[in-house]
């Protein structure tokens, strides 16, 4: 949200440059005893003051709408700029930044006297999780001699585009679910569904919802939790340690599992899941498990908020962290690159302390591919080589849990296909 | 360039406001005192390189569109010869090149339109400067008033490019 306060009047270079030469048109009339120039320089000395005094005196408030359309690698985005009246919006100039996770060609302004509209087609090359910031609008006068920074109260929008695949994962029913204290399972069925669990009681609940019994035992209130609510738990790990693959490729990784994380929760939140996420980089940073609107909105601040981190970590500090924040034998799904041995122990250990973990890798080798200066025989050699030291790699990381490689970054269709089908899992 | 972009581009050059600065600038030329008629030739070319710039695609280029222009008004005005039509004329092209600076073809059109009050107070000045000119008893005031304005200007540039708040109003 933008600062509501009022912004100073701003010189363009073209002020200066104005009463620079008004001044020197001045002097010359002096020296040469010759009004000729003075009569040039007197519209060049006041204009730059005209403009000043003509322009609004203080930030004038506009009203900015925003919006993100689309699907898949499609992001457009749409919008309008609204002045107050008194204000043309033809005086008013914006600048619209485009994220740099996306391509395409810049915003197209559509000018009338009451609002600017604007849309722009982007595309997002690989999955992503990006904010589009909200457009700096300024009052400029029309001879570009003095500008303004316009107030507006319109809040930046969130990008996020994932494999549509994940869409559909949600209707996966986790396997392991968290046991809740006082949990008692019963073929007892409630008004949405079989009983699950107790759970602290919030505000909204229906009194029919409250567990009298456990609320007196517990002296708190408890409400009782029921199937259709809940279907499981989910806890989504990424790594965000650096790797030798290098900086460049490590973000790029690290932002395609991040945007695939946010489909993740979003899919299993849609049910009513309870979703957690962790992302470890030197330390592990966690968001709890919960479920609802609210969470997801805090998972999706959270990963857009994630970076990578400089330190690698030991891996077991990432388990013993997890075990203190969740609890044991939550379904888990890690997102590494699997691009050295330390990224390689993070499933292994997190087994341990009882965290059955999918791996989900992202593969760094199309990456590497379009980054190449290899050609023909050399390029093929090196294509090849490289797969087979990936196909080692997830081979190895086969061996502690189930591992995925992800190559096609807008396709997950191997991922939901495994998570879809328990009996192939199990084999 | 294909035949629609060139329409576009031509369009673009909003020709009311770049023939007045063209025609303005010409006769300046014109009754300056540079030699062999150079002083149209000087004058068309700079406009033409200037609208030439503001055409550019390119945002940086098309910045420096108003320095030729200037230079031109500039180099024309210094040598011209003492006369009230010559000042008037000079006076006229300054405001010519302000109008033809509104009508910037990177912003929406009917710049030229929208400007007139910041126009209209150089305007003022230009129109009660010639006509004192013209009505007041010469002499070597007008030298001592010149050099009590230049003084005056160059501390009202100083002021003004430091502090730019100086036009902003108290919120109520």
């Amino acid at each position: 949200m933008s600062d509501p306060r009022s912004r100073p009047l701003r010189w363009r270079p073209l002020a200066p440059f104005l009463l620079s030469t008004g001044a020197a048109l001045l002097l010359a009339a002096v020296l040469t005893r010759n009004p000729t120039p003075l009569f040039l320089a007197l519209p060049l000395l006041l204009a730059p003051v005209a403009a000043g005094l003509a322009g609004p005196r203080s930030s004038p408030p506009v009203r900015i709408d925003l919006s993100v359309e689309g699907a898949a690698a499609e992001v457009r985005l749409r919008g309008a700029v609204v002045p107050e009246p008194g204000v043309d919006a033809r005086d008013l100039v914006v600048e619209l930044e485009r994220p740099p996770s996306l391509v395409g060609d810049p915003a197209q302004f559509d000018y009338s006297p009451s609002q600017i509209r604007f849309a722009a087609n982007w595309t997002a090359p690989e999955p992503t999780i990006t904010e589009v910031t909200v457009p700096t609008v300024l009052w400029r006068d029309p001879m570009g001699i003095v500008e303004r920074e316009t107030v507006s109260s319109a809040s930046p929008v969130v990008v996020s585009r994932y494999p549509p695949e994940l869409l559909r994962i949600g209707a996966v029913r986790l396997e392991r679910t968290t046991p809740l204290p006082g949990e008692t399972h019963s073929r007892r069925v409630g008004e949405s569904g079989e009983f699950h669990g107790i759970r602290p009681a919030r505000p909204d609940d229906p009194p029919r919802q409250i567990n009298w019994r456990a609320t007196a035992r517990a002296g708190r209130p408890l409400a009782n939790e029921y199937d259709l609510d809940k279907t499981g738990d989910l806890l989504i790990l990424l790594d965000a340690r650096p790797t030798p693959l290098g900086r460049a490729v490590d973000e790029r990784l690290f932002s395609v599992a991040r945007a695939a994380a946010v489909g993740l929760s979003d899919s299993f939140l849609r049910v009513k899941s309870r979703v957690g996420v962790g992302v470890f980089g030197e330390f592990l940073d966690v968001v709890p498990l919960s479920t609802g609107r609210t969470q997801r909105i805090r998972i999706e601040m959270a990963l857009k908020r994630a970076h990578l981190s400089s330190v690698s970590a030991p891996a077991e500090r990432c388990a013993v962290s997890a075990r203190r924040h969740f609890p044991p034998g939550l379904t888990t799904v890690v997102f590494s690159s699997l691009a050295d041995d330390s990224s390689e122990d993070l499933s292994p250990y997190l087994r341990r302390r009882g965290f059955p973990a999918v791996v989900l890798s992202p593969s760094p080798l199309p990456l590497i591919a379009a980054a190449s200066q290899l050609t023909g025989a050399d390029e093929e050699l090196a294509s090849r080589i490289a797969r087979l030291v990936r196909r080692d790699r997830i081979a190895r990381a086969w061996q502690e849990s189930p591992t995925i490689d992800w190559d096609d970054y807008w396709s997950l269709g191997k991922f939901v296909e495994f998570v879809r089908r328990p009996r192939v899992r199990r084999a | 360039m294909s035949a629609p972009t060139a329409r576009v581009r031509l369009r673009s050059l909003r020709p009311v406001s770049l023939a007045l600065l063209l025609v303005s600038a010409t006769y300046l030329g014109f009754l300056s005192g540079v030699p062999d008629g150079f002083g149209p030739l000087l004058a068309a070319a700079a406009i033409a390189v200037a609208a030439a710039l503001r055409m550019s695609s390119r945002n940086r280029v098309a910045a420096y569109a108003p320095v030729p222009a200037l230079a031109a008004l500039a180099l024309e005005a210094i040598p011209a010869p003492v006369g009230l039509g010559t000042e008037l004329v000079a006076g006229l092209a300054g405001l010519a090149f302000l109008v033809w600076l509104a009508d910037d073809p990177s912003r929406p059109a009917r710049g030229s339109v929208r400007s007139l009050p910041t126009v209209t107070v150089p305007a003022l000045a230009l129109g009660i400067a010639w006509s004192s000119a013209l009505l007041l008893p010469a002499g070597a005031v007008p030298l001592g008033v010149a050099g009590g304005l230049l003084a005056l200007t160059l501390a009202a540039v100083a002021l003004l490019v430091g502090r730019p708040t100086a036009f902003d109003r108290e919120e109520a």
